[in-house]
C-alpha cells in the first residue's frame, strides 16, 4: 500500500526540526566532549570534591602481595598507556598523593635537612612504652616521649650500626623533596634506664592474646639491636601520622571506597616514578605495607591522604646482611631462576661479582660503579613499576637532576653518622647513581623542556639533557607550527623552521584572537640520540597577555615496547 | 523546483541552528577540567563499596595468619612414627595454654600401617628466654622395620622385618646460657619397647634369628633414657642455613629396669656450611660418629644399635640398611641457590657401621651420591626431594626438613 499524501507532508515537516535538533546535539557534544583543553588547563592541583568519610580500613597482607607480584605482576604486559594523573603539560599536579616541591620551588640544603619535619623533635629524657612497633623490618617500639607525644621508634640491627636509622633519616628527606608525603622523623636516643611502661601497654603474643608489656619484652628487643658504649641506643623516631589509619595502598587499581581516587594507581606517574627514584636510593621494598592511607578531615570535608610511609629499606639496608642479590633481581625471577637452575650456578649473576671495596655498617652494600638503572630490581615488581614509560622516567630524572652535590650531601648529613668517611661514601655513591640515571633517562626521549612563546612570537625552550651535562653536541632544533582547533583536534600546518639554538621565531600568520590555539612540534636532531627526532607536541593558547603553554606531550598516548622500561632488562 | 525549495529550507535551518548553537556555546561558561574531574568523582561516589578480597587473597591471608602470625590450631602432621614408614598423613591440634606455652596433640597413620599419637607441651621462653622445655607423651607403632643383619657388608637380600610398639613419656630441656652459640640440652625419657613379629612382604625377624643370635628379639624392655648435649651452634637456623656450623657431643644412657639391655651411646656431630660466591653456592659438610658401650653383663638390643640408611643419612639406601655397635657417617652437599625459595644440591654420602669403635675408619665404607631440590624459607625446609644412587640402586627421598 502506498503512503497517503498527508503522511508524506507530516514527514517533511518533521524532517527539518529533527536535523536541526541532531545538529544542536552534535555541536554541543563537540564543544564539550571533544574539546582537548579546558579553560583552567593546566591544573595545578587535582580536585578532590567528594567526601571520603566512608573509606574504611583494610589490610593488604604481605604474603598475598608478594605472591601476587612475584607470580602475577611479573608476567604483566604493560599497556604502554600514558600516565593519567598528569595535567595537560605533562606534569603531576599537587594532590593528596604528591606535592610538587623540588623543581617548582628552590630547596636549600637547610630546608632539605629539615625535610617534612615541622614539629619539635621528641624529648628522649623519658620514654613510656605503649606497644610494639607496627611496621618496618627492624625492631622497635611505640612509645610516648617526655612531652607525652606518641612516636614509633626503630633501632639499628648490630650489623648495620647507625645504618637502618640513618637510611630512614636520609630517604625521608629525599622522598619529601621529591614530593611524597612523609612521616616526620628524627634521629634521637633511647636510654633503657629512663624507660617506663604504660600500665595499659600490651604486646601481642604467639597465642594471639595481648598481654602486659614487660621489661623482659623490652630486653628481648634490645638484645637484637646495636648498643652504644654508654648503654643507650640510637633510634629514629617517627611521629604519629594524623588522621584515621586506613592501611596501605596497592600499586594498581583504586580504592573502591574513596570517591576521589579516580586514577588507577598503575597510571599514577608519582608511583611509576618510584622505579627511578627507587633505583637511585635503592628503595627495594616497594609494597603496600610500606605505604599508608589516612583519613583526614579539614574544613568539614574528609579526604584520604597517601603516605609513602616506610622508606627505610634504602641504600644498603636489607632485612639481613647476607641478602647479596637484593636490588639485582626479584625474590623469584624467571630468567635468573632458569639460568642458575640449568647452569648449576656457574652462570654468575652481577651481584656475585660486584666489588664492595669499602664497608661501612652505616651504609651497607650500596655502590655506584656497577649500578645500572636498567637492571635495578625491587624485591617484587608492582604494576606501577611495570607500567613505567620513558616519559615517566624522564620526568623522574629531571627531579633527580635538581639534587646537586650540595643537596645530596645535606640529605646524607641528616643521618648524623659518627663516621665522616661513611657519610662521604654514601654521598659519593648517590652522586654516581644520580649521574647514571640522568645519562640514561634524560637522553632516552626528546629532552626539550620549558617551552615558552612570548608576545613577540619568539619560541624558547631548554634541552634538559644538555643542561644536565649528560649529552654533548649541538642539535638542530626544528619547530613545525600549526593552527590547532581545540574543539575538534584538527590542525592546519603553517610552516616549519630550524635553529641551532634553543630559540625559534614564530612564522607569520599566527592567530591573534584570544582563545585560539596553536600546536608547535619541536624535535632535535643529533646523531647520537635518534629518539630526539620524535617531536614533543606543545600547545599554546592565545590569551590577553600573550601565549600560554597549555599542552605538552612528550610521547604519544600509547607507546610500543621501545618506550617501556620493561624492555631494558631484556 | 519543489526539491530546491526544501533544500533551501533545510540549509537555512541548519545555518540558523548552527549559529544558535554557537551563540549558546559562547554564552555558556567554558567548561573546566576541574568540573570534568569533579563530575567523575561524583559519579564514583554513587558506587562506593568496601574493599573486596579475591578468593586467592582470602586463602593467602589465611595462610599468612597460620604460618606467620602463629594462630594455627589444626595443622597437618607428617612426622612419622619411625623412619621408613612411607607417606604418613596426619593431623594435629595446637592450643596455647598461656601467651607462649602451648599444647600440641597430634597423630598420623602411614601407608605401611605405622601409627603415632602423642601430646607435647612446649614452653619456649623459660629462664628469661634462655631455655625451652618440652614434655612429650605418646604411643607409636612401627609395623615393618627393616633388619639386614650386622655390618656394612650385610646383604640386602637378608632383609627381615620386625614390629615394635612403644609408649613413651619424656622431658627435654634446652638451654642457651648466653642466648646464642652455646647450647646445653638435657633430657629424660621413660619408655617401653615391645618387639613383635614384623609385617610386610619380608620374613619376620623371629623366623630368621633367635634371641640368642639377635639380642632383644621378642623382648619387652622398659628403658629409663637420659641424655645430655653440649653444642656450639652458630647457624642462622637449624633447618635452613647457608653459613655457620654446629659442633656437639651427646651422651645417652639407657637403663633397663631388668638390667639386661642397658647401654650407653655417644654421638659426635659436626656440621659446617661454607658459603661461596656470596652464598649462591654452599658447600655443606656433616660428620656424625655414634659409638655404643654396654653396661656390665648386659647387651644392646639390635633395634637400638646405631644405623645408616634413609632419607637423612645414607640416602641411596633403605632406612636402617646397616646396623652395628658403632657408625660413621660423612656427608657433603654442594648446594646451589636457584632463587630465594629454592635450592638444588649435589650430594655425596659415605659411611660404615662397625662392631668396634677403632674400626670406624674409611676402609670399607659404602657410599651414594645424588641430586636434590629443596623448597625453603629463610629458616626452614618444608619440602625436599632427593634422588640418590647407591650400588643397591636408585632411591627417591621425600622429606619435610633439611638433610642436615
Amino acid at each position: 500500500m502506498l503512503p497517503s499524501s498527508s503522511s508524506v507532508v507530516v514527514r517533511r515537516r518533521l524532517f527539518v526540526p529533527f536535523v536541526a535538533f541532531a545538529i544542536i546535539v552534535l555541536a554541543s557534544a563537540a564543544s564539550t566532549q571533544r574539546q582537548r583543553f579546558f579553560a583552567d588547563d593546566p591544573i595545578a592541583r587535582e580536585p578532590e570534591s567528594q567526601d571520603a568519610a566512608k573509606a574504611a580500613p583494610y589490610e593488604i597482607k604481605s604474603i598475598y602481595e608478594m605472591v601476587s607480584n612475584l607470580f602475577g605482576t611479573s608476567g604483566y604486559t604493560p599497556s604502554g598507556l600514558r600516565a593519567k594523573e598528569l595535567n595537560t603539560v605533562d606534569e603531576v599536579p599537587d594532590s593528596n598523593w604528591f606535592t610538587n616541591r623540588i623543581g617548582t620551588t628552590p630547596i636549600s640544603p637547610e630546608q632539605l635537612t629539615r625535610g617534612p619535619n615541622v614539629g619539635v623533635p621528641p624529648d628522649p629524657s623519658r620514654w613510656v612504652l605503649t606497644r610494639e612497633k607496627t611496621s618496618g623490618a627492624h625492631p622497635g617500639f611505640t612509645a610516648r616521649d617526655a612531652k607525652g607525644e606518641t612516636w614509633f621508634l626503630e633501632f639499628d640491627p648490630p650489623y648495620y650500626d647507625e645504618g637502618a636509622t640513618g637510611a630512614v633519616a636520609i630517604a625521608n628527606k629525599i622522598f619529601w623533596a621529591l614530593g611524597y608525603y612523609q612521616v616526620e622523623s628524627f634521629i634521637t636516643s633511647f636510654d633503657p634506664s629512663k624507660v617506663e611502661f604504660d600500665p595499659k601497654a600490651t604486646l601481642r603474643r604467639p597465642s594471639g592474646a595481648r598481654t602486659k608489656f614487660t621489661k623482659d619484652d623490652m630486653n628481648s628487643i634490645l638484645e637484637r639491636v646495636a648498643k652504644k658504649p654508654d648503654g643507650t641506643y640510637r633510634v629514629v623516631a617517627g611521629r604519629l601520622i594524623p588522621g584515621k589509619i586506613l592501611g596501605g595502598y596497592l600499586f594498581a587499581g583504586t580504592r573502591p571506597d574513596d570517591p576521589n581516587d579516580l586514577v588507577p594507581h598503575e597510571y599514577r606517574r608519582s608511583l611509576r616514578a618510584l622505579r627511578v627514584f627507587g633505583a637511585w636510593t635503592n628503595l627495594t621494598d616497594l609494597k603496600a605495607a610500606n605505604t599508608l592511607d589516612t583519613l583526614l578531615t579539614e574544613n568539614g570535608r574528609t579526604y584520604v591522604r597517601h603516605y609513602l610511609q616506610d622508606v627505610g629499606s634504602t641504600f644498603g639496608m636489607c632485612n639481613d646482611e647476607h641478602e647479596w642479590d637484593l636490588s639485582h633481581e626479584y625474590f623469584v625471577q624467571t630468567d635468573t631462576t632458569r639460568k642458575r637452575l640449568f647452569s648449576f650456578g656457574f652462570a654468575l649473576s652481577d651481584w656475585q661479582t660486584i666489588p664492595y671495596p669499602e664497608w661501612y655498617p652505616s651504609v651497607g652494600r650500596f655502590e655506584g660503579d656497577r649500578f645500572d638503572p636498567r637492571t635495578w630490581h625491587p624485591q617484587t615488581p608492582t604494576t606501577a613499576y611495570m607500567e613505567t614509560r620513558d616519559d615517566d622516567a624522564f620526568w623522574a630524572a629531571r627531579r633527580i637532576a635538581l639534587f646537586n652535590d650540595e643537596l645530596i650531601r645535606a640529605a646524607v648529613r641528616a643521618a648524623q653518622f659518627s663516621d665522616p668517611k661513611a657519610e662521604k661514601y654514601l654521598g659519593d655513591v648517590l652522586i654516581k647513581r644520580r649521574d647514571k640515571i640522568l645519562s640514561l633517562y634524560l637522553t632516552a626521549v626528546n629532552p626539550i623542556v620549558n617551552p615558552r612563546l612570548d608576545g613577540n612570537g619568539r619560541l624558547t625552550f631548554e634541552n634538559a639533557a644538555i643542561a644536565a651535562g649528560v649529552a654533548k653536541g649541538q642539535p638542530t632544533y626544528r619547530a613545525s607550527w600549526m593552527i590547532f582547533d581545540n574543539a575538534t583536534g584538527a590542525t592546519k600546518p603553517l610552516s616549519s623552521n630550524d635553529s641551532q639554538t634553543t630559540t625559534l621565531a614564530a612564522p607569520a600568520g599566527l592567530p591573534t584572537t584570544t582563545g585560539s590555539y596553536i600546536e608547535v612540534d619541536i624535535s632535535a636532531d643529533l646523531q647520537t640520540y635518534p629518539t630526539w627526532k620524535e617531536p614533543i607536541k606543545t600547545f599554546f593558547r592565545r590569551t590577553a597577555q600573550g601565549w600560554q603553554l597549555v599542552g605538552l606531550e612528550r610521547l604519544p598516548e600509547m607507546v610500543g615496547p621501545e618506550h617501556l622500561l620493561e624492555r631494558e632488562k631484556k | 523546483m519543489m526539491r530546491s525549495v526544501s533544500l533551501l529550507k533545510l540549509f537555512t535551518a541548519v545555518v540558523i541552528v548552527c549559529a544558535a548553537a554557537g551563540v549558546a556555546t559562547a554564552q555558556t561558561p567554558e567548561p573546566t577540567r576541574r568540573e570534568a574531574i569533579e563530575q567523575e568523582q561524583a559519579e564514583k561516589a554513587k558506587n562506593l563499596h568496601p574493599y573486596v578480597l579475591t578468593t586467592t587473597e582470602r586463602v593467602l591471608n589465611k595462610f599468612e595468619d597460620i604460618t606467620v602470625n602463629g594462630v594455627m590450631k589444626w595443622h597437618p602432621f607428617f612426622d612419622c612414627a619411625y623412619h621408613g614408614c612411607g607417606f604418613s598423613p596426619g593431623v594435629g591440634y595446637m592450643a596455647h595454654v598461656s601467651p607462649y606455652n602451648l599444647l600440641d596433640m597430634r597423630g598420623n597413620y602411614s601407608i605401611l600401617g605405622y601409627k603415632k599419637i602423642e601430646a607435647e607441651f612446649i614452653a619456649p621462653r623459660i629462664f628469661q628466654r634462655r631455655g625451652e622445655l618440652s614434655l612429650l607423651g605418646g604411643y607409636r607403632e612401627a609395623t615393618q622395620v627393616a633388619f639386614y643383619g650386622f655390618g656394612t657388608d650385610s646383604l640386602r637380600s637378608n632383609r627381615a622385618n620386625y614390629l615394635f610398639k612403644q609408649p613413651y613419656a619424656s622431658g627435654l630441656l634446652t638451654l642457651w646460657p648466653t642466648r646464642k652459640l652455646l647450647m646445653l640440652r638435657g633430657g629424660v625419657e621413660y619408655s617401653q619397647w615391645a618387639l613383635h613379629p614384623g609385617e610386610g612382604s619380608f620374613p619376620s625377624v623371629e623366623t630368621v634369628y633367635t634371641p640368642q643370635t639377635l639380642p632383644g628379639l621378642g623382648a619387652t624392655i622398659n628403658y629409663l633414657h637420659t641424655q645430655g648435649t653440649v653444642g656450639y651452634d652458630w647457624r642462622p637456623a637449624k633447618d635452613y642455613a647457608r653459613r655457620g656450623g654446629y659442633y656437639g657431643v651427646t651422651l645417652h644412657d639407657y637403663t633397663d629396669n631388668d638390667e639386661q639391655f642397658g647401654f650407653r651411646e655417644v654421638n659426635y656431630e659436626a656440621i659446617q656450611h661454607f658459603p661461596i660466591l656470596r652464598e649462591a653456592w654452599v658447600i655443606s659438610l656433616r660428620g656424625l660418629a655414634q659409638t655404643t658401650s654396654t653396661k656390665s653383663g648386659q647387651q644392646i638390643p639390635f633395634f637400638m644399635l646405631p644405623s645408616l640408611g634413609g632419607g637423612h643419612n645414607m640416602r641411596g639406601y633403605e632406612s636402617y640398611r646397616f646396623r652395628d655397635r658403632d657408625s660413621l657417617l660423612l656427608q657433603a652437599e654442594w648446594r646451589i641457590m636457584v632463587n630465594r625459595f629454592m635450592d638444588t644440591a649435589f650430594f655425596y654420602d659415605t659411611g660404615k657401621v662397625a662392631g668396634r669403635t677403632r674400626d670406624l675408619d674409611l676402609d670399607g665404607v659404602t657410599h651414594d651420591f645424588g641430586f636434590g631440590m629443596r623448597i625453603h624459607s629463610p629458616f626452614s625446609t618444608p619440602f625436599r626431594v632427593d634422588v640418590a644412587k647407591s650400588p643397591e640402586g636408585l632411591m627417591l627421598v621425600f622429606a619435610g626438613s633439611a638433610p642436615f
